[in-house]
């Protein structure tokens, strides 16, 4: 009897002690301000920064950062959550319930969705024209919006660039990388003749990675934001070059297969690796075409591959019209419902600004500074030194239009249909513009 | 003496009605917290998906009603499919063909195989237990790790084609990178995952049958197979039916494996792409969360019609 009255006072006590949590709980919910407090009791104000990791190491170097920012600025505060894996749909869920952060990463490929649908603060109207003098006017291109004002500010970039392993160039009697397009295809023959190793990698999927083909042969800027912009595909240009790309794999992979020779180009996972540096890495392959995000992995992975001695980087091959490369971005962008526009502004400045770079970009030596002027940096790795001494006609950011995102997948997939030998060139171009016609149709 | 029979009786029974509302309100405090969290993210997630299923939205702006238009998408994409589109044209219609292939593959084998498995675990042998434990140690396995694991496995030149080269020589396809083998390996790794879950089912209802039944079969003289198959497996109907529902449910919207071992694009030839896999893309890739909620319905049709009509087929009762 004494023990069932035992356990029912303990049972009581339990169920009003859920009772109170879930009472706490709700009134918690219930009050809970949509947006961080901006309160006034304590004079701070609260930023929430989201953004994704490119490792510990960056992490830290954030964290360290905003210690420093929080020091100069002690009325701000700032909440810095990282968001692993898949960034840009949490970024669109948080918007999607109303409790997206206030400043985070902008990839160039969503900024224009991001600015049409107004979900980004014009940064332009709040930061000083000096201070976004200082970067790159082509890295500012895709933050523009169509009433001029600047919506991201890019916090770093990349561009792709030729990767060769200089010993089996060695190897192969080849003295010097290849200059054109031509010689990219010659060389990675006589590379896989006399090495037995295929000479150049590529991806099957990668739109973006044929586009400085058929930009140096004269094609179009593309743009895509109109049905009828699938026309860029009958232009001769990209005809002409499209059907070079998608042969590199089916003349040097499948038919010198069938022919039993080692084929001269292949992709990854035809050498056994996850990816282009990682083929490189394995020296696996003599020649990829990669960005500076390649770099810092080899150093770390493959550190007896040392650069200078054993593989160095050139410019992407030119076409008869130009030389041409691609370039990656990555924005800071302000929500534009953010209630402390001027907080998360400050919090940019810092950031982006050249003391925030050289710690953040420079020193990490993952990708380039999106400011000029840093080139000379003692910090700066020698490889992305020497990446920003090539000359280039022209940097095509990885921009497609309103929908770069969609587009790339999808025109992707077709290349590597053709590529494997799926379909023939001319039903993938024309899959090609129906696909750019069905995107934009709208429905 | 009547009258305090009848006080006691009285306080007795105002004691149990106490001590009943007490039950039910403490049941009720214990409910609610499960309660609460299936409705959020349960029904009313599935709720705002039928919602949504009407409207346009790009998550940032307002929602548009668009009425039947996201259904209009999947049938232009399903009769295009039908009308022999490339699978990259018709994205849906690949899902929705593969994973029908991939469900009437894995469903009869893993059942069949989790049955004959439990047959072996139910007898009296030495090490037993190490072959249950084993047999199950998939199922408490992240499925992305072992898929992972099998991509490392199914490579051109690894431990599979160097296996095989001693049943068959001379067949070593390229597993992941063929587009004729894709789904077949992903199958492969689902059958592996989830027999041994299923195993367990059948080892409990297995234990439940009855021995004499068993025993006077053996009096009949009915050898092992006969008894298997004359008494174990119709005993083991209602967990037969269980357990293709399951399988049915789980193999339908397949997506982890097919993530990991073929890609957000369904890898080579699509042969990889499922209706999950669509209806993630048609979300964040192609950011038209109305069509994917639209896509997710048809899918949640298809689900339940299939698993209604085997219920109503076999007319038993599954809890």
């Amino acid at each position: 009897m004494k023990y069932s009255k035992a356990l029912e006072k303990t049972t009581s006590l339990i169920i009003a002690l859920i009772l109170i949590i879930a009472i706490i709980a709700a009134a918690w919910f219930a009050t809970r301000p949509t947006a961080p407090p901006t309160t006034t009791v304590v004079e701070k104000v609260y930023i929430r920064f989201a953004g994704w990791s490119a490792g510990e190491t960056e992490m830290k170097n954030y964290e360290k950062i905003i210690k420093m920012f929080e020091e100069k600025y002690p009325n701000i505060a700032v909440k810095y959550e990282v968001i692993t894996q898949m960034f840009h749909e949490n970024i669109l869920a948080s918007f999607g319930a109303g409790v997206a952060p206030d400043v985070f990463y902008l990839d160039s490929a969503w900024a224009p969705i991001f600015a049409e649908k107004g979900a980004l603060y014009p940064i332009s109207d709040i930061v000083g024209q000096d201070f976004i003098n200082q970067f790159y006017d082509f890295l500012l291109e895709p933050f523009r919006g169509p009433d001029g004002k600047i919506y991201g500010l890019p916090k770093d970039w990349s561009m792709l660039m030729l990767f060769y392993n200089k010993k089996l160039f060695e190897q192969a009697g080849l003295t010097k990388p290849p200059d054109t397009w031509e010689e990219l295809e010659e060389y990675a023959k006589i590379i896989a003749d006399k090495t037995g190793k295929p000479g150049l990698a590529i991806y099957l999927r990668g739109f973006n990675r044929y586009m400085p083909v058929a930009l140096s042969y004269g094609a179009p800027k593309p743009w895509f934001d109109d049905p009828g912009d699938a026309s860029w595909f009958d232009d001769s240009a990209v005809k002409k070059t499209m059907e070079w790309y998608i042969n590199l794999y089916l003349k040097g992979k499948i038919e010198r297969e069938k022919q039993g020779l080692t084929p001269y180009v292949v992709a990854p996972q035809d050498v056994g690796a996850g990816w282009l540096g990682d083929a490189f890495g394995k020296q696996e392959v003599a020649m990829v075409i990669s960005g500076n995000w390649m770099i810092p992995f080899l150093a770390d992975q493959f550190p007896d591959f040392k650069f200078g001695e054993d593989w160095d980087i050139a410019p992407v091959p030119k076409g008869p019209e130009k030389r041409v490369t691609m370039a990656y971005t990555v924005a800071l962008a302000i929500n534009a419902k953010t209630e402390n526009p001027d907080a998360a502004a400050k919090f940019v400045e810092f950031i982006l600004g050249p003391e925030g770079q050289k710690e953040l970009v420079v020193k990490m030596g993952h990708t380039l500074p999106s400011i000029k002027g840093l080139e000379n940096d003692p910090n700066m790795w020698p490889q992305h030194k020497k990446s920003l001494s090539f000359k280039y006609d022209t940097v095509q950011i990885f921009l497609w239009g309103p929908k770069s995102g969609e587009l790339e997948g999808k025109i992707s997939d077709i290349m590597a249909s053709a590529m494997r030998g799926e379909i023939s060139i001319d039903e993938a171009l024309n899959a090609m513009k129906q696909t750019v016609e069905e995107i934009f149709k709208g429905g | 003496m009547p009258k305090l029979n009848l006080f006691l009786s009285r306080k007795i029974k105002s004691l149990l009605e106490k001590r009943k509302s007490r039950e039910a309100l403490e049941a009720l405090v214990l409910i609610s917290v499960v309660t609460c969290l299936n409705v959020v993210f349960g029904y009313f997630a599935a709720v705002f998906a039928f919602y949504l299923s009407f409207f346009k939205w790009d998550y940032i702006g307002p929602m548009e009603f668009v009425g039947l238009k996201n259904f209009m998408v999947i049938f232009k994409d399903l009769w295009r499919g039908i009308s022999g589109a490339y699978f990259f044209q018709a994205p849906f219609y690949t899902g929705l063909k593969n994973i029908l292939l991939y469900t009437a593959i894995v469903v009869p084998t893993q059942t069949v195989l989790a049955m004959i498995l439990a047959a072996f675990a139910n007898q009296k042998i030495k090490g037993v237990q190490f072959y249950k434990v084993s047999y199950f140690l998939p199922a408490v396995t992240s499925p992305v790790i072992i898929a992972l694991i099998f991509i490392w496995l199914f490579m051109k030149q690894g431990f599979i084609n160097y296996m095989l080269q001693f049943v068959a020589p001379g067949f070593a396809p390229d597993w992941i990178n063929d587009k004729n083998y894709l789904l077949y390996a992903i199958a492969l790794v689902a059958i592996w995952g989830t027999s041994g879950h299923f195993m367990v089912s059948f080892l409990a209802a297995m234990q439940s049958i009855p021995r004499d039944i068993y025993e006077a079969a053996m009096l009949e003289g009915a050898g092992p197979i006969r008894r298997f198959i004359y008494i174990t497996v119709p005993m083991l109907k209602p967990m037969i039916v269980y357990v293709v529902v399951l399988g049915l449910i789980g193999a339908l919207q397949m997506f982890d494996l097919a993530w990991v071992m073929a890609g957000s694009n369904g890898g080579p030839g699509g042969a990889g792409y499922t209706m999950a896999l669509d209806i993630y893309n048609e979300a964040f890739i192609n950011l038209r969360p109305g069509v994917a909620a639209a896509k997710s319905i048809f899918l949640f049709a298809l689900i339940f019609s299939t698993t209604y009509v085997f219920q109503k087929k076999y007319k038993v009762m599954v809890r």
